[in-house]
């Protein structure tokens, strides 16, 4: 579904994203692992269309998506988290939630002030959004400013909103930053029953023992290259990503 | 001292009116969007220059006359022509003044669309901001020096609101203001029900975080594109409605300080929220006509001191108190958009 081939990426002297390859089949979660600026985050941006690749391609869903524009590449299907849950925190949960639906007439200048031409389409999506808040227990804070949430809550939040939009593949970016390691197992949980559901992911995350039991196959990079890849178990057994990840 | 107190409601009323519609205007694209429009003044203006043009050639076309070169020597005659129409031809004064509300509109919301183009796909706001405020300037500057538009610093009179025919100047200025306060309740409910709208949800999220917008599958420059369209159109409206008020155009009337004018009516008024921008159009309104009459009436009296620039110093003080102790103004934005909540729960249909 995700083909990424020799993609390279340099911020000035620094090569952050050099010559990586990698692959994310259909109903996969696939894991992205490594130390702290091993290029995980940039290789996501340059992926999702927040940043331009200087080399190779990025191809999704048989579209060749290399620096098109974000929105277009969300359209496509492939939607993305950022590290922090990038709420927008002056509008409630459910208005968060809203946001992402696709091809909504009241986004149009024209029909916005007609409300009667929208009305039964928000209903829709305030409905599917109000039950995504029901399946992580959130549901009842669906009128509250999302600013008001706990971080946890946020990202579960943040979660539900990109389904919104349809998508087929989820780029997560560390999921479980700052959330204690119970609700961490929440998210989890929760990602597998969407991909249970059809959804697949590539997933950047720090807390190995998590991300472990339950992702499918693993990359692991270091100084921007793709340094071993495979199941768990091998990845565990290999020397290597020992020595570099922790040291050992 | 004395004074005509309808005059002065009626006068109040029609500047409120058409300062609601720059405050909607402007609450739109900054409030809602956070487009830091320090041009406003350009987009106002190019309604104003528009009826300059339209007055002065479109209106005597009209009313099958020969179009006469309204600056230098001709300026007496196309005066006198403009008037006899305007007086006795109520069919074509009504006329031109639609086409020239809708002209105005089309060139403001194009220009601001298209000034714009540009500084919106820069990544620092700032710029923006500073090329709107430049813009404005140079605009102002080159009209004020290039005559066929209003006759350059001469300025250009005799654009007589579409009530002149009416001959009771009292009757004739209500008149138009109702009109004004017409218009201005449309765009009033236009902008409400823009904000009101899967619409004003997206303004607000690509005025918090662009980057998390574009994310999530939406075109902010093509958005903001929009916003610059529709609010320098509104914009161009209000200087249209401000200039054939007034009877008289000039490039001067739309310097930098139109701009912080009504700067100043929505962070008073609450930026987000469009009664707040009605709410601060109104006190801003009513301080600029008591100071403005103040001084008249003081220098009538004999007093020396320039009581106008007490207004400046007020609205300047108004707008740091506001930004130190309430910058979310007198009434703040809404949290919700939509009425989704209820959709939701099924609370309402």
């Amino acid at each position: 579904m995700l083909e990424i081939a020799h993609l390279r990426k340099q911020f000035e002297k620094l090569l952050a994203v050099d010559d990586v390859s990698l692959t994310v089949e259909q109903g996969q979660i696939v894991g992205l692992i490594g130390p702290n600026g091993s290029g995980k985050s940039t290789l996501l941006n340059v992926t999702a269309g927040s940043l331009p690749a200087d080399g190779g391609t990025v191809t999704f869903d048989g579209h060749v998506v290399t620096n098109r524009p974000a929105n277009q590449i969300f359209d496509l299907g492939l939607a993305r988290s950022f590290q922090d849950p990038a709420l927008f925190t002056r509008m409630t949960v459910l208005d968060n939630m809203l946001l992402p639906v696709p091809r909504q007439r009241g986004e149009a200048p024209t029909q916005a002030p007609l409300h009667r031409r929208w009305r039964g389409e928000e209903r829709r999506a305030a409905t599917t959004a109000y039950n995504l808040l029901q399946q992580v227990n959130l549901q009842t804070h669906h009128d509250r400013p999302s600013a008001d949430l706990s971080g946890g809550q946020m990202k579960l939040v943040a979660l539900s909103r990109m389904l919104m939009g349809e998508p087929k593949l989820l780029l997560l970016d560390e999921p479980t930053a700052g959330v204690a390691p119970a609700l961490a197992y929440t998210i989890f949980e929760r990602i597998a029953e969407l991909r249970d559901a059809g959804l697949t992911f590539l997933i950047v995350e720090h807390r190995l023992e998590i991300l472990f039991a339950f992702v499918d196959y693993l990359y692991v990079m270091h100084l921007g290259k793709v340094i071993a890849s495979g199941t768990p178990a091998e990845i565990e057994r290999n020397a290597y990503v020992r020595e570099v990840y922790f040291g050992e | 001292m004395q004074f005509n107190l309808l005059a002065t409601v009626v006068a109040l009323l029609t500047f409120f009116g058409i300062s609601a519609i720059m405050a909607l205007s402007l609450n739109l694209q900054y409030g809602l969007a956070g487009i830091p429009n320090y041009g406003l003044a350009l987009f106002v203006s190019l309604g104003a220059y528009t009826a300059g043009m339209t007055y002065t050639r479109v209106l005597p076309l009209l009313a099958g006359r020969e179009a006469i070169y309204p600056c230098g020597a001709g300026l007496g005659q196309a005066l006198q022509v403009r008037s006899e129409i305007m007086r006795t031809l109520p069919v074509v004064g009504w006329s031109n003044f639609l086409l020239t509300l809708l002209i105005g509109a089309l060139v403001g919301g194009i220009i601001g669309y298209l000034f714009s183009y540009p500084a919106l796909r820069l990544k620092e706001e700032w710029y923006l901001a500073l090329v709107l405020l430049v813009g404005s300037e140079i605009v102002r500057i080159i009209v004020r020096g290039y005559e066929p538009i209003i006759c350059a610093h001469n300025g250009l009179s005799g654009l007589a609101q579409p009530f002149r025919f009416l001959g009771n100047a009292q009757l004739a200025n209500s008149s138009f203001a109702g009109l004004v306060l017409l218009i201005a309740g449309l765009a009033y409910w236009y902008c409400e029900r823009l904000v009101r709208s899967p619409y004003g949800r997206l303004l607000k999220a690509i005025r918090e975080d662009e980057v998390v917008a574009t994310s999530l599958g939406k075109s902010v420059p093509r958005i903001r594109g929009q916003v610059m369209f529709i609010g320098s159109a509104l914009a161009a409206i209000a200087g249209v409605l401000f200039v054939v008020n007034l009877g008289f155009a000039s490039a001067n009337d739309y310097a930098v300080g139109l701009t912080l004018d009504v700067w100043v009516m929505v962070v008073l008024g609450g930026l987000g929220n469009n009664r707040g921008a009605l709410l601060g159009a109104l006190l801003i309104t009513i301080l600029d006509r008591v100071t403005a009459i103040a001084a008249i009436q003081l220098n009538m009296l004999g007093y020396d001191w320039e009581f106008n620039y007490v207004r400046y110093i007020l609205f300047g003080l108004i707008l740091l108190a506001m930004l130190r102790y309430r910058p979310q103004g007198i009434l703040p934005e809404p949290t919700r958009t939509t009425d989704a909540h209820q959709l939701a729960l099924g609370t309402v249909k």
